[in-house]
């Protein structure tokens, strides 16, 4: 059983769901099988009390089920509207008990392969809510909101990722729809602006916004002088002067990926970029006509030299709405480095995971600032090698061994949740708490010291 | 391309370096996760002057050391030490020596070994032998950050993995350790941006180490 166990460790993630899932199912069917058998000896045992007369009358439907537990093939034997005695009752129970115990055992060892495999925990059983949730939606503690609690236990990680790329995946779609379909626009889609699903929007409406939200919104408020694309630009170009932006309009950085090669030698010896066709956000602000560029801008990209290139994609173009981000080393080339692309390093990897989740939770809650602070979120990664891990007591250095995944990896992550706005110059709510949060913002962690999560 | 550290192994005073030692610390790479990859091979010379005229001094250089890589196979790598000059050169540099007669190769060096994916670093653990002989000279660890290719940034990672694999291998109780020397590579004309250039006078650095222990 180890060595079966050890296999299944090593397979993908969907492929565990899908064996989760299917265990799950042979589970519910063994379920049914044992309500039936326990069915059956009822009937059996109310059958024998009953008079020999009231058993003659009684029209028998009881079942002689064959002894394959899979099948439920039943058969309504005309001979058995005989008599039946006790006898035969007895021999009936018998043989239901040992179905009845054979169905047991395998639920037994489903169940221990269930363990096995992370879906069901001791926590899960202690849980005595009733949060076998088939009624209830569940609001899980990074926010998601899922029907039922058991789908989102399924495969850990896995489900949470899936989730993220669920989420991401019906963001694009009714961005799409509504882009290419106006006309197809109705209720439940003008529902979805902020990408939530639409039973939790309705759930937040039922619940009443709580305490958070309102900080939120009212901070948001405040800040959000950064209102345009340009605003926001100009205004990452003064907090983080190391990064360097540029703006592309969508099929311009097909041609910027593939001349990234024939460039790279020139950035590495970190002259200026004197590549005329591909200027900096601002050299572009300098011309005359980058206010027009700006409006069908769809492509931006931040580069720290010798750090990483990300690549955020805006849709529709020329707005700030962000749709999807990426990270990469500087010094990738390829046609596959675009915003839904995927670095061929580890770190990189774990970046654009990061910055996926991120983007979806600014688009989330706080979606009409998403695009500035996603930016802000993301120069917190110039440090990416510098920076050590935050989580004092256990860490505190740079590289660390991800026990998942057997990697040395740097702190590759960087909270989101609590991104403050930098400047409180006017706030009416108390800003003591802000001030200590902003500097939070920058917290590096590796993926096992990460605050709050397993 | 990206940065590459060169550690080579230090034996004990006293003790001599054996293929022991390399086995167990192929071992402790393959403990920290390192998938084993295929092999590789770098040739290291030492060029010798041939002197015509044995009463004329000489203008050129008495001695330098050439290296080639395998990720290279077109190019050779000149070092001049007392200079402080690395060169990049075509491959067939060293027919036309042969042909011109002007350098003749003293030593001749293999390092070869097998390669290690540890996640972004790449790791080559190797032997140094002589060329054509089985002689056990030295080990000779390459340490690869595959998504930097800046020196100092990647130098506070390259650190910690130093580090890191130091401890590891200190609890194998080995009759001695891995040291890396950082060359001035200013001093070779050498920015930041690694390259191979840079790889080359580390070589230089670790077999003047490797030659004096071995002379004691």
């Amino acid at each position: 059983m180890g060595e079966v166990e050890r296999g299944e460790e090593a397979e993908a993630p969907p492929k565990q769901v899908a064996v989760a899932m299917e265990r799950l199912g042979d589970a519910a069917r063994l379920i049914a099988e044992i309500r039936l058998g326990a069915d059956r000896l009822l009937e059996a045992i109310f059958l024998t009390s009953l008079s020999p007369h009231q058993q003659n009358t009684t029209t028998t439907t009881i079942t002689t089920t064959t002894t394959t537990t899979t099948t439920t093939t039943t058969t309504t034997n005309s001979n058995n509207k005989k008599t039946i005695s006790n006898k035969k009752a007895l021999q009936l129970i018998a043989k239901e008990e040992i179905n009845m115990r054979q169905h047991f055992q395998h639920l037994r060892s489903l169940g221990r392969k269930l363990e096995a495999s992370g879906v069901l925990s001791g926590t899960l059983r202690a849980q005595d809510n009733g949060s076998w949730g088939l009624h209830m939606p569940l609001v899980c503690p990074d926010g998601a909101v899922v029907a039922y609690a058991w789908k989102r236990q399924l495969a850990g990680q896995a489900a949470a990722s899936a989730v993220d790329r669920t989420r991401l995946a019906l963001k694009a779609f009714t961005d799409q729809k509504r882009r290419f379909f106006p006309h197809l626009e109705d209720e439940s889609l003008s529902q979805e602006k902020s990408g939530e699903f639409a039973i939790s929007k309705k759930l937040r409406c039922s619940f009443g916004p709580t305490s958070s939200d309102l900080q939120h919104d009212i901070v948001d408020e405040i800040i959000t002088e950064r209102k345009t694309l340009s605003d926001i630009l100009t205004g990452l170009e003064t907090d983080a002067p190391n990064l360097k932006i540029f703006t592309y309009q969508r099929l311009d950085w097909v041609k910027r990926a593939s001349s990234l090669s024939s460039s790279l030698t020139k950035e590495n010896c970190g002259d200026s970029l004197k590549d005329s066709k591909f200027p900096t956000f601002s050299k572009l602000m300098m011309g005359t006509t980058g206010t027009q560029e700006l409006d069908r801008v769809a492509v931006i990209e931040l580069w720290v030299p010798s750090v990483f290139r990300a690549v955020v994609s805006l849709n529709p173009a020329g707005s700030v709405n962000p749709d999807s981000v990426a990270f990469f080393s500087p010094d990738e080339v390829g046609t596959y480095i675009h915003s839904r692309g995927s670095s061929v390093h580890h770190v990189y990897q774990h970046l654009t995971d990061n910055a996926g989740k991120a983007l979806q939770y600014f688009l989330g809650t706080r979606s009409h600032a998403s695009l500035d602070l996603l930016f802000k979120w993301m120069s917190g990664y110039q440090t990416l090698f510098t920076k050590l891990c935050r989580y004092v007591s256990k860490c505190s250095c740079l590289l660390a061994m991800d026990k998942p995944s057997g990697l040395l990896l740097p702190p590759v992550y960087r909270p989101f949740q609590q991104l403050p706005p930098k400047q409180n110059a006017s706030s009416t709510q108390p800003n003591s708490a802000a001030k200590d949060q902003s500097s939070d913002a920058s917290h590096a962690y590796h993926i096992g010291c990460v605050p709050g999560e397993a | 391309m990206p940065v590459k550290w060169l550690l080579h192994w230090q034996p004990n005073a006293g003790t001599t370096i054996n293929s022991q030692v390399l086995t167990e610390v192929s071992q402790c790479v393959e403990g920290i996760n390192g998938i084993k990859g295929g092999r590789w091979k770098s040739t290291l010379s030492i060029y010798k002057a041939i002197a015509r005229d044995l009463n004329a001094p000489l203008e050129c250089a008495r001695d330098f050391l050439g290296i080639s890589f395998q990720e290279q196979p077109n190019k050779h790598y000149f070092i001049l030490r007392g200079q402080r000059l690395v060169l990049e050169a075509d491959s067939n540099i060293q027919s036309i020596m042969e042909k011109l007669q002007s350098y003749r190769t003293r030593i001749s060096l293999n390092i070869e070994g097998f390669q290690y994916q540890l996640g972004d670093f790449l790791v080559k653990m190797g032997k140094v032998v002589i060329t054509h002989s089985e002689n056990l000279r030295g080990i000779v660890m390459e340490v690869e950050y595959l998504p930097i290719s800046s020196l100092e940034k990647s130098r506070q990672i390259m650190e910690e993995f130093v580090d890191i694999w130091q401890e590891l291998v200190s609890r194998k109780s080995l009759p001695g350790h891995f040291m890396h020397i950082e060359p001035n590579f200013s001093e070779y004309g050498l920015s930041d941006p690694y390259s191979f250039q840079h790889t080359a006078v580390q070589y230089v650095t670790v077999m003047i180490q490797l030659m004096a222990s071995v002379r004691n």
